[in-house]
């Protein structure tokens, strides 16, 4: 029977993410997928097949309503408050939603973003090979856009097994890195001060880029100028020319300008992307054949 | 004049992907070097790369699923020991119509001012002989196209410029850009197309591929 799901109220930035849109640099068109692709996989581990694609929300949640016929969901990411029809649930947890059942997720103890998943493929159509919205360009998802109250979403059969990967990111400590691309162009004494002093997640953070406090002033006056624009990976950290640090995330330029001195291990950053503004970063440098050999995806 | 270029370099770039990269500052061999190479990773394949892109001055190597990274970068140092710069391939040239100054190219008057020409010299300037894409990058199906002659060397401006639309010509830097989305640039906007370099529904998406020569015209009044 079909079935489908109207938002009845939306954080910001709620968005449709499959796994990310590959393979199109060469076209300017960047990756895009979930911020925390471990919560991602997880929130269809407990359904026997599902949709390739999710509803990732941010800190304040989303509320939406099945109408139609039954489905099932799994939710997993961060820690949320989760309701159906007003009686609380676990979190994560995957359940069966009836015709009707009214679904309320709610700020929760930690973590920025949260996923759910349907034994439903999400009827939105895939662009260059991904239901990923891009909102820095305004593509793929719904509309290109991020969701908001009143959307309605078709939840189409879907035949795909869940996968059941598991990422082996850390759970704590520091996050590691391996020096960037223009790491040689920082002077040593600042390297070794970026990797034992605290940063701090600033409230400026989105899928883009997550702003760093960097309140020992490690890079108060750095002034790298004129770089050639080069190719920028997830997990980048570039200084920009006031010396605020950025780390650049799943909707970051396919290109960037700006000095990088490091980059997160991709079994990190997951990690990473759900630590919330005010909590203290310190950074881990590591070998790249250590960091291969802790990779993901 | 032959430019001697630093050996090429291999570095990570993450725990997911290697940059080749063939000079540290923008110049046209370092550019026509990463174009090559780029073409020389398409035509002889190496087990294990999920993706390749080329940029100004680098070409960025992404490993696919189960790829041994160091084994990788053995072979990437064996094409590139052989590498002899030659591009392998013909490229292709287009015509570009293009409506200078006006509400299209709201920055023409100050860019020509700038470097001490009249709009018509400027314009005149600017198209006098083809150019070169030198990349797409920075947001979809823009392309960097290079290089104007040193007297055409204009800094971008101090303030940026929002919603430019798509088709907007760009001028920097002894470059012309051409965009295909709505941005928002630093760029000097001086003038507009009807062509778009961009079109999510077409596989590929693109129709201009680093290495291929833009000849901008000014569209018929």
């Amino acid at each position: 029977m079909s079935a489908s799901l109207r938002i009845l109220r939306a954080g910001p930035l709620v968005t449709i993410q499959d796994r990310g849109r590959f393979g199109m640099l060469r076209h300017g068109i960047g990756e895009s997928g979930p911020m925390d692709i471990g919560a991602f996989a997880e929130s269809a581990s407990g359904l026997a097949v599902a949709g390739t694609a999710a509803i990732e929300f941010t800190q304040a949640g989303v509320d939406f309503e099945i109408v139609g016929g039954g489905v099932s969901a799994g939710f997993a990411g961060g820690n949320f408050v989760l309701a159906i029809d007003g009686a609380r649930q676990s979190w994560p947890t995957a359940v069966k939603l009836e015709r009707g059942a009214k679904v309320t997720i709610k700020p929760g103890a930690s973590g920025n973003y949260g996923y759910v998943r349907f034994d439903r493929e999400i009827g939105v159509p895939p662009i260059l090979g991904s239901r990923s919205t891009n909102c820095t360009v305004g593509l793929g998802g719904y509309e290109g856009r991020a969701l908001h109250a009143g959307d309605e979403l078709p939840l189409l059969p879907a035949s795909e097994p869940a996968e059941h990967n598991t990422r082996a990111g850390g759970t704590e400590g520091p996050i590691r890195v391996i020096w960037g691309l223009h790491a040689d162009l920082f002077p040593a004494a600042l390297r070794q001060r970026f990797v034992s002093e605290p940063f701090e997640i600033s409230p400026r953070l989105d899928r883009m880029g997550v702003r760093l406090a960097d309140p020992a002033g490690i890079f108060r006056d750095t002034r790298i100028l004129g770089l050639v624009s080069d190719a920028v990976v997830a997990g980048d950290i570039q200084v920009l020319g006031d010396g605020s640090p950025i780390v650049l995330m799943r909707d970051h330029q396919p290109t960037g300008g700006y000095p990088r001195i490091a980059t997160i291990l991709s079994a990190d950053l997951d990690r990473f992307a759900q630590m919330r503004p005010g909590s203290v970063v310190t950074f881990q440098s590591i070998s790249p054949g250590h960091a291969y050999a802790a990779r993901v995806r | 004049m032959t430019e001697v270029l630093p050996l090429p370099s291999l570095l990570p770039l993450g725990d997911g992907a290697l940059l080749v990269r063939f000079g540290n500052t923008l110049s046209d061999a370092a550019n026509r070097a990463a174009i090559a190479f780029a073409r020389v990773l398409e035509q002889q394949p190496v087990a294990g790369i999920a993706e390749i892109d080329p940029n100004l001055v680098s070409v960025l190597i992404r490993f696919g699923e189960g790829a041994d990274p160091d084994r990788l970068a053995g072979e990437i140092r064996l094409l590139l020991s052989r590498f002899d710069g030659a591009a392998a391939v013909e490229p292709a040239h287009h015509t570009i119509e293009v409506r200078f100054g006006g509400a299209d190219g709201p920055d023409l008057d100050t860019a020509a001012a700038a470097l001490g020409l009249s709009p018509e010299a400027f314009i005149a300037a600017h198209n006098a002989q083809p150019l070169r894409v030198l990349t797409t990058g920075f947001a979809p199906g823009f392309v960097y196209c290079g290089f104007h002659p040193a007297e055409l060397d204009l800094p971008r401006r101090d303030r940026l410029r929002d919603n430019v639309p798509a088709g907007s010509l760009l001028f920097a830097a002894g470059q012309t850009a051409l965009s295909a989305t709505t941005i928002r640039t630093g760029w000097h906007v001086i003038g507009r197309t009807e062509f778009r370099n961009f079109d999510a529904a077409k596989l590929p998406p693109t129709l201009l591929r680093e290495g291929d020569l833009m000849t901008f015209v000014e569209a018929a009044a």
